[in-house]
């Protein structure tokens, strides 16, 4: 399928919102329950974590990598705080982040010093993080002692005046993202890097370092994605977040950003992963079989992509 | 004699750019046809609409009397056209005979397989014709340069058992990896192929085009200047014909061109860099345009690689302002002073997709920002301030770099180092694809920088511009500097002078 590079900016710049208006309607005409305030509330706490994970996979699409570890991190970052948890504390939750931004860390020097392309150093690191998450949890699911969920998980997992707190993470996890993004040195070195690197790095970006923070960040917000599962289900486990990696990718290239990068926004991959929850949510709602769920954003991805990529910047696709 | 191929008043524009204005050219049967001129006169063009990679805006092409449409490459092939690249073509982790027979195989293919022996067989023949006496087995990667050109001469010649017709072998600068005993065995095969042949030899070497060529055609500035028999031509008429008459000096404002300072900024001692270049010694002073001249491969790309900081030195030392300073990346150089305006003006020069105000303050943003937070409104005053200036057009500030035409292009990549405040400027063939017009604005430039102080280092796409903006010269070949040069006003070298220490 080709797609002239005008038709693609108009499509990127429309569909996503177009999309979630008409896949709103469509599930509350097929079943009026969903547009519910209740429901919409379930809707909105079940896209924080896919948003909060996406949202730091969007920062490393920008520059025009890709994170396959976030789901391992994610799962790893919510071990550390179980298993820290009874010793630690408060001091669990940093922890756990900064167990999630190691991981990127090293992504990223792989990436920059090894020179290696960052699917391959972010996978690598997946299967690292993941083997680390079952060593420390025993393979186990590690309960969250009682107590804790009310005192130091408060942040994720209370209410605040009826909205879910993981709701607000995510709204604090946007405008955060958002600044970094629009009004920092480091968002802008992200869309030079990402929409054209060689004259990025003769313009003087140090471009090893910005796709090493890139990494950083989203694995940081892999984490916190990780954290706000774990104190929501009341526990850690290695496998939490099995199943997040495509619906995270979904939610970024449905929203519109390029997976070649230079092109996109956090505020894209809200949209995209609303879209991805309203997809989920909807066919539950109608009954399709979850295993089967897994079908559908494959399909979505690809054509979401195929949408939204600069095909000048790749003239061999391998 | 009757004509093989014609190129029958052939016109080639890329945008702005004429690179070939009507073009006639013909190719005798069996006669080796010489091809001379600077780079940039048109030659590769020309080499490319013959193998069907370009399509001519008008004229003809003939073979053999008749007009032929040449669409790709393999169109080129059927007419009996083969290519002998200036850049190896040969894929060096597969055998001499799988080269020669890429994309042929089938002829060799037995129930699905290939037939190596056949394939080897045929493969030892085409070695032949050039004397070449390898096992086709071999992998191309452990042969000598010399023998890869063999290779890739007996490539084009199985093009003879093909094609019905007679067949033209084009050599493109085929000697610039050479050594002299290897040029002369490849020119004693050519002679000895040309009874079956005709060859059209491309190269800016003008002694070797008239040792073997019959004819020889001189290209500048995208037209045939001349055409003679060789035995009617002269090494240094060859090259006034080349380089054209008589200098016009107000085109590089050589009125404005003032002293240079006597302050040093940048100085290259013993500089050297393994591969690249070696015992590079020069001064660079405030104000002054300091020019290389050289061909491709003598080492002038390496230089400025190193100063831009993609090419770190092996050898000696690089003082800016007196201390020795070591670029491992673009980002030491640029935070040393240092700013590159590439050649390669929309890959490296400007990013494309983003705005032309983000483009001109993309060096600048650690100064614009405070804690990593840029300001807001400094960047959009600035750069409407640099459209006035530089009379960017269109003077859209938020308009994407890539809708901007070539100069303008250049305009907002000079306004991005100027700036960034910048002490030292490389300019590597700073007018390439520019029309006249935006040159003339960029040789402004150049003067306006100087006069504020900025130390310019370039290399120009001619012998014209080299002259016409450097205060002095360094002339390169084969990786060393061959002669130094004054150069300024009044007292300018001729293109001779510089011709002589540059092949």
């Amino acid at each position: 399928m080709r797609i002239s590079s005008q038709t693609a900016a108009r499509l990127r710049d429309n569909a996503p919102i177009a999309t979630l208006v008409v896949l709103v309607l469509l599930v509350g005409v097929l079943s009026p329950t969903f547009l519910e305030a209740n429901t919409l509330m379930l809707l909105a706490a079940d896209t924080a974590t896919l948003f909060i994970m996406g949202a730091g996979l969007t920062f490393v699409i920008m520059v025009g990598g890709i994170d396959l570890s976030v789901q391992a991190v994610a799962s790893l970052s919510s071990v550390v705080m179980a298993v820290t948890l009874p010793a630690l504390g408060f001091l669990s939750v940093p922890l756990a982040l900064l167990s999630g931004i190691l991981a990127g860390v090293i992504s990223g020097v792989a990436q920059t010093r090894l020179r290696i392309p960052s699917f391959i150093a972010t996978l690598a690191v997946s299967g690292i993080a993941a083997a680390t998450a079952l060593m420390l949890s025993g393979t186990r699911s590690v309960p969250i002692p009682p107590g804790m969920r009310e005192t130091v998980l408060a942040f994720a997992a209370a209410r605040t005046f009826g909205v879910p707190n993981d709701i607000l993470v995510a709204v604090a996890v946007l405008v955060v993202s958002l600044f970094v993004e629009r009004r920092t040195v480091f968002g802008r070195w992200s869309v030079a890097v990402g929409a054209g690197e060689p004259a990025a790095l003769v313009a003087g970006v140090p471009v090893n370092a910005v796709k090493i923070v890139a990494l950083a960040i989203s694995g940081g917000l892999a984490a916190l994605a990780g954290v706000v599962m774990g104190a929501r289900l009341s526990s850690g486990s290695p496998t939490l977040a099995n199943e997040f990696l495509l619906p995270a990718v979904a939610a970024v290239c449905v929203g519109g950003t390029a997976l070649t990068g230079g092109v996109g926004s956090v505020a894209r991959t809200l949209v995209g992963a609303l879209i991805v929850s309203v997809v989920r949510i909807g066919m539950t709602f109608i009954g399709v079989d979850p295993f089967a769920q897994q079908i559908v954003f494959g399909g979505v991805l690809v054509l979401a992509v195929a949408a939204t990529i600069d095909r000048s910047k790749i003239p061999i696709v391998k | 004699m009757s004509a093989v191929l014609t190129l029958d008043a052939v016109n080639k524009s890329f945008g702005a750019v004429r690179a070939l204005a009507d073009v006639s050219i013909e190719i005798g049967r069996n006669e080796v046809v010489g091809l001379v001129g600077e780079n940039g006169a048109g030659k590769s063009t020309l080499m490319k609409i013959f193998s069907g990679v370009y399509q001519p805006d008008s004229g003809r092409i003939l073979h053999e009397g008749t007009p032929i449409v040449l669409r790709s490459p393999l169109d080129a092939a059927r007419a009996g056209i083969g290519m002998v690249h200036q850049e190896q073509s040969l894929l060096l982790n597969i055998s001499v005979a799988e080269n020669i027979y890429l994309g042929r195989e089938a002829a060799f293919i037995r129930m699905g397989a290939i037939n190596w022996r056949a394939m080897h067989a045929a493969a030892r023949r085409q070695l032949e014709k050039v004397n070449l006496d390898i096992d086709p087995a071999r992998r191309a990667d452990s042969l000598t340069f010399a023998e890869r050109q063999m290779v890739e001469l007996a490539k084009a010649l199985v093009l003879e058992e093909e094609t019905e017709g007679h067949i033209v072998v084009f050599l493109d600068e085929p000697t610039s990896v050479l050594e002299q005993a290897e040029i002369d065995i490849l020119f004693s095969r050519v002679r000895a192929l040309r009874g079956r042949a005709s060859f059209v030899f491309v190269s800016h070497r003008i002694d070797e085009i008239l040792e073997l060529s019959d004819r020889v055609y001189v290209m500048k500035d995208g037209a045939v200047v001349a055409g003679m028999p060789a035995a009617e031509a002269s090494e240094a008429a060859l090259h006034r014909l080349m380089v054209g008459a008589g200098r016009r000096t107000e085109y590089y404002r050589e009125d404005r061109q003032a002293a240079c300072e006597s302050r040093v900024v940048l100085a290259a001692k013993d500089l050297g860099c393994a591969g690249h270049y070696r015992h590079v010694d020069f001064e660079l002073h405030a104000g002054e345009v300091l020019a290389i001249a050289g061909v491709i491969g003598s080492g002038r790309e390496g230089v400025v690689r190193t100063l831009a900081g993609l090419l770190p030195h092996t050898e000696g030392r690089l003082e800016l302002n007196g201390a020795a300073v070591a670029f491992r990346s673009p980002v030491d150089a640029v935070r040393a002073g240092v700013g590159y305006v590439p050649q390669e003006r929309r890959v490296e020069g400007v990013v494309l997709p983003m705005s032309m105000a983000a483009n001109i303050t993309l060096p600048s943003l650690r100064r614009m920002s405070t804690w990593g937070v840029l300001g807001t409104g400094g960047e959009r005053a600035l750069a409407r301030e640099w459209v006035k200036k530089l009379s960017i057009r269109p003077p859209n500030i938020d308009l994407p770099c890539g809708n901007f035409s070539g100069g303008n292009q250049q305009k907002i990549v000079l306004a991005k180092w100027i700036e960034a405040g910048v002490r030292v400027l490389i300019l590597d063939h700073p007018t390439r694809g520019l029309d006249v017009g935006a040159k003339q604005d960029v040789y402004d430039l150049v003067r306006t920088v100087g006069e504020q102080g900025v130390a310019v280092l370039l290399t120009a796409d001619t012998l014209e511009e080299t002259i016409g903006l450097a205060h002095s010269i360094l002339v390169m070949r084969d990786g060393a500097i061959t002669q130094r040069f004054e150069a300024t006003p009044g007292a300018k070298p001729a293109q001779l002078d510089l011709i002589r220490y540059m092949v």
